[in-house]
């Protein structure tokens, strides 16, 4: 799977990233998680409020630091 | 937007522990917070005079007193207020604001978009998408200002805690104000035609086509009590550095400060105390929680209602952290015409009620 974590890099970011980092190690899998802090990008996908985490090209939430069992039920869900 | 990314959205996904495990711990919460409450007068004093030996009525008691007063009041009253907020919150969500402000007329938009900004969860790092996910979902430039400006001017924190410490007329004062600026300085810019003063790249993101659809989820019960906690978690944590240093300064005012000195130099009678409050409000980045006690402190000490408005709006509305971050976005020149317009907002709200209290 892709997880991708939206953000520009302030404190609540950066704690989603390693939540969804945390997350992945739990699961065993084998996804990659990128960090994207491009405006524009963030704006082409509808991201409102930040941090915003997606699956897959799928936005799950966003405006929400999710802890990493929140984001482990993602990935299995 | 002066809750620097302390804010979280509504859109909650995962399970969430049992309502009734969070409940139970809420239900003996609410006691244990109206106990101390209680007794946080007398607890001060008996910090102040007794344990520390200080004398009442001299410069150096009433501000420790004021010190020790002030604190876990302060903190009460936020943990409180920002549980009671982030719960409510979550019944909003800047997606559905945007929904109900697309493509709106001048005038209905932007006084309904200076009313959502009051409850609207966004914090200064959302900013930058917001924006342009408003301006991409067709609401005008100037509604979207309105939202901009009545964001972070009235800020609901601030709205809960001058409720509780000063109360309903104050609390109804700082709020009307604050909407009939946000709308007005929405309405002025709207009428500017700045668009052409957006950064290029923000012109080609709103020229670009959209990818898909955002998808929403409705969160449960527990699902926004959790977030109410985590909000508490996230705020105070972050914040209570910045109620410190407001009570420091809140603790000096009211112990050191002569009331002659502070009635001349913000009272109502001098003409140059309302821009002198904008003038040391702007560059103070503090938190509308920090603002509080210093707030406490002038008032207590015969500053004019008028000139302490000001000071808090132009600390809570127009910080420079805000301006760093808008700049991604807009022309020097669409900055300066935002900040001339919220400032002689502020400067009027100022005047009018220091002439009409």
């Amino acid at each position: 799977m892709l997880i991708e974590v939206f953000g520009p890099g302030c404190a609540k970011c950066e704690t989603l990233l390693r939540n969804a980092k945390a997350a992945v190690e739990q699961s065993g899998g084998d996804h990659a998680v990128v960090k994207i802090s491009d405006y524009a990008a963030m704006a082409a996908r509808g991201i409102l409020s930040t941090p915003a985490l997606a699956i897959d090209g799928q936005l799950k939430f966003q405006g929400k630091v999710a802890s990493p069992t929140e984001i482990l039920d993602l990935i299995k869900a | 937007m002066s809750e620097a990314c302390a804010c979280s959205g509504p859109e909650a996904g995962g399970k969430r522990p049992a309502f009734f495990g969070r409940g139970g711990w809420l239900l003996l919460a609410l006691p244990a917070w109206v106990l101390l409450y209680a007794i946080i007068q007398r607890l001060s004093e008996l910090i102040a005079f007794r344990v520390l030996g200080l004398t009442p009525r001299t410069h150096l008691g009433e501000a420790v007193a004021f010190f020790f007063y002030d604190t876990p009041k302060v903190l009460l009253l936020l943990t409180l207020i920002v549980f009671i907020v982030t719960f409510l919150q979550t019944f909003v969500s800047p997606g559905r604001v945007r929904d109900a402000l697309s493509r709106r007329n001048p005038g209905l938009g932007n006084a309904m978009a200076s009313l959502f900004g009051i409850f609207t969860p966004f914090c200064s790092c959302s900013a930058v998408p917001l924006f342009i996910g408003f301006l991409k979902a067709g609401v005008p430039l100037g509604v979207t200002f309105s939202f901009l400006v009545a964001a972070p001017m009235v800020n609901e924190v601030a709205l809960g805690m001058l409720l509780a410490m000063f109360g309903w007329r104050i609390a109804l004062l700082y709020t009307g104000t604050g909407v009939a600026i946000a709308f007005l300085s929405g309405l002025v810019l709207g009428r500017m035609n700045m668009e052409r003063h957006l950064e290029g790249w923000v012109q080609d993101a709103l020229k670009a086509p959209a990818l898909g659809e955002v998808q929403e989820e409705r969160p449960t019960l527990s699902g926004r009590i959790g977030q109410a906690v985590q909000g508490v978690r996230d705020i105070v944590g972050k914040v209570w550095p910045y109620i410190l240093v407001g009570i420091l300064v809140g603790a000096f005012i009211h112990g050191f400060v002569p009331e002659a000195y502070m009635a001349g130099l913000l009272g109502r009678r001098s003409w140059y105390s309302v821009p002198l409050a904008v003038a040391i409000g702007v560059p103070l980045y503090s938190n509308a929680a920090g603002v509080m006690p210093i707030v406490e402190a002038l008032l207590g000490k015969g500053a004019a209602l008028g000139s302490t408005l000001a000071f808090m709006m132009a600390v809570i509305g127009l910080s420079l952290p805000e301006m760093v971050i808008l700049r991604r976005v807009l022309r020097p020149r669409l900055i300066a015409a935002f900040v001339a317009v919220v400032a002689f907002g502020i400067l009027l709200v100022g005047y009018l009620f220091n002439a009409i209290l």
